[in-house]
């Protein structure tokens, strides 16, 4: 074996940048990340070793239950709106015959994913102020302007709303390449006996995606708590206890305020619920059977 | 020779009716998509009067791009543009590179500890990267990298997902090709700048798109490393231009154009690369659907 090893010397010198990288900017801060949150918070000299009391003080945060409930709420409210929407719309864009029109939609409905969450928070921000183009709008039914961003009752419906603008599109394409793949014979056969193109489309296209929507749906769930661009963007004083995510409530503590044991056990806390609920998922939507 | 068949189908289509429903449908999908770009694009070429004013414009009331000299000369966008457009530039290059070496070892047969070094670079997939933002900060602290480009660059620069990507493109490179250039003498080194990297061009591409949208994009380790406004990257200076607390006074108060004019500036590259990459991305999009 050792003999092979002499022989590929050139092949692990090219591994070793790699090798290197993902020690230092992976593995290092995952391991550093579990000390910090069993240390005390010293802004000058070596701290102490503190057990789990980061863990105690957390677990009596009311601000970080809220965030993990927000995070919940948005983050299922958001895959609940967009996946049933993307399927449809896939269904849908493949009935259109003309290609310049379907690549059109299809192009159009993409661009979103392609935008940072500034980008499109921007963009919102402006079209649901006071004299944006939702009020312009409205106010065509002689309703009264709105400053939809402050108002605390639809924020975390805003943030789900926002979110699936922005990933309806990339949803639709990844369900459009499976309906592509389908065999058309399959189709013709069903045709021929007589089946409808609606009933084809529930009873041979719908069962078709099955695989593709297991992938979008553990998708989804593993980047649950994870939501931290969209609200560090399109958060304010006025909605903030509302949409103050899990990943925004580390960041505020750990980099504004510099309770970096707190932040750290949150972190952790995250990453083993993750952990937990992708594993969950997985068992539940039988991700691992072979179809 | 091609045999007509004698009776051929109908069209298999929905029937009229549903027809019509579904291009209505899909025409408010469209226009939902659509209206809030044009939006942006209208107001970015509007004055700075005609943005604030109230209504449905989906058109500039005058035709001007006051708005994109303010935001390049005023509010000095330039610099985080090309700040970007350097870290983007070079993470990609050295990422690309760094990446396809790895792959090219992961391919070879045979190889002792091939196992070991493959789950090593799967399990950096299964780490959600921005939980260790915390650590991530102490650990560019520690190496004083904090405010630099390097760190800048280096923070998230490999994903695993583009390694096991390209590793899947050389794979259908056929094995014959590398054996003869062996034959002839060839080193390691040139059967994979020789053979291996020109021949997986398009997936190499692909894998450089989805990269570049990702390093394009990144706000949080940016915002958490970055206190000096001259290393401030585009989504940095665009969050704090954005955001709203409601608070805002007349005296620095940046009109929307402005605004718009900013987002429609950090979005060209975007599209344009978008573009170019399109005849490449056929094959490669679906893979986008892995990435974890």
């Amino acid at each position: 074996m050792w003999k092979q090893v002499r022989k590929y010397r050139a092949i692990y010198f090219m591994m070793i940048p790699v090798l290197l990288y993902f020690i230092v900017f992976s593995y290092y801060p995952l391991g550093l990340g579990v000390v910090q949150s069993l240390q005390t918070d010293v802004l000058i000299g070596t701290p102490e070793f503190a057990g789990v009391r980061n863990y105690v003080a957390l677990f009596g945060d009311p601000q970080f239950w809220e965030a993990f409930g927000n995070s919940l709420i948005m983050g299922i409210g958001t895959q609940a709106l967009v996946i049933p929407l993307a399927l449809l719309f896939a269904l849908g864009l493949n009935e259109i015959s003309n290609r310049f029109i379907k690549s059109a939609i299809q192009t159009t409905s993409y661009l979103p994913n392609l935008f940072s969450w500034t980008v499109v928070g921007g963009m919102w921000i402006t079209i649901l102020s006071t004299n944006g183009l939702v009020n312009g709008f409205t106010s065509i039914f002689g309703a009264n302007s709105v400053q939809f961003m402050a108002e605390r009752n639809l924020a975390q419906f805003i943030m789900i709303l926002t979110a699936s603008w922005k990933a309806l599109g990339y949803y639709a394409l990844l369900f459009l390449a499976a309906i592509i793949s389908i065999d058309t014979s399959v189709f013709e056969a069903a045709q021929i006996d007589g089946a409808s193109r609606l009933r084809q489309l529930f009873s041979i296209s719908v069962p078709a995606l099955y695989p593709t929507l297991k992938i979008v749906v553990l998708l989804g769930v593993m980047g649950l708590l994870r939501n931290f661009d969209q609200v560090f963007v399109m958060e304010n004083s006025m909605i903030l206890d509302k949409v103050n995510t899990l990943l925004l409530y580390i960041y505020t503590n750990g980099i504004t305020h510099f309770r970096v044991g707190l932040a750290t056990a949150a972190a952790t806390i995250v990453l083993i619920a993750t952990l937990l609920i992708t594993f969950v998922v997985r068992k539940l939507i039988r991700y691992d059977e072979s179809y | 020779m091609m045999i007509k068949r004698p009776n051929r189908l109908p069209k298999n289509s929905l029937s009229p009716a549903l027809l019509i429903i579904n291009c209505v449908l899909l025409f408010i999908v469209f226009v939902i998509m659509f209206v809030p770009m044009l939006y942006v694009l209208a107001l970015s070429f509007s004055t700075n009067l005609g943005s604030m004013s109230s209504g449905i414009r989906l058109w500039p009331d005058k035709f001007t791009v006051i708005g994109y000299i303010e935001v390049w000369n005023r509010v000095q966008l330039w610099r985080p543009f090309f700040n970007s457009v350097f870290v983007t530039t070079v993470g990609i290059l050295i990422e690309i590179f760094l990446s396809a070496m790895s792959a090219y070892v992961l391919i070879q047969k045979e190889l002792p500890f091939k196992k070991m070094m493959t789950s090593i670079i799967l399990i950096t997939m299964m780490i959600p990267g921005n939980l260790t933002l915390i650590s991530t900060y102490y650990l560019n602290k520690q190496i004083g990298l904090l405010n630099t480009y390097t760190g800048l660059i280096l923070n998230g620069l490999i994903s695993g997902f583009s390694i096991l990507v390209i590793r899947g493109y050389f794979l259908s490179v056929p094995d014959s090709l590398a054996e003869s250039a062996r034959i002839d003498s060839a080193g390691e080194v040139t059967v994979f700048m020789r053979i291996y990297l020109p021949l997986s061009i398009p997936g190499i591409v692909t894998v450089a798109f989805l990269e570049f949208v990702d390093k394009w994009n990144s706000l949080m380790i940016p915002v958490s490393i970055t206190t000096d406004q001259n290393k401030f990257t585009l989504p940095v200076i665009l969050r704090s231009l954005v955001f709203n607390d409601s608070g805002e006074s007349g005296m620095n108060y940046i009109t929307p154009n402005v605004i718009m004019a900013a987002i429609v500036i950090s979005v060209v590259p975007l599209i344009a690369f978008y573009v170019f990459s399109q005849r490449f991305l056929k094959t490669g999009m679906n893979l986008g659907a892995v990435k974890g």
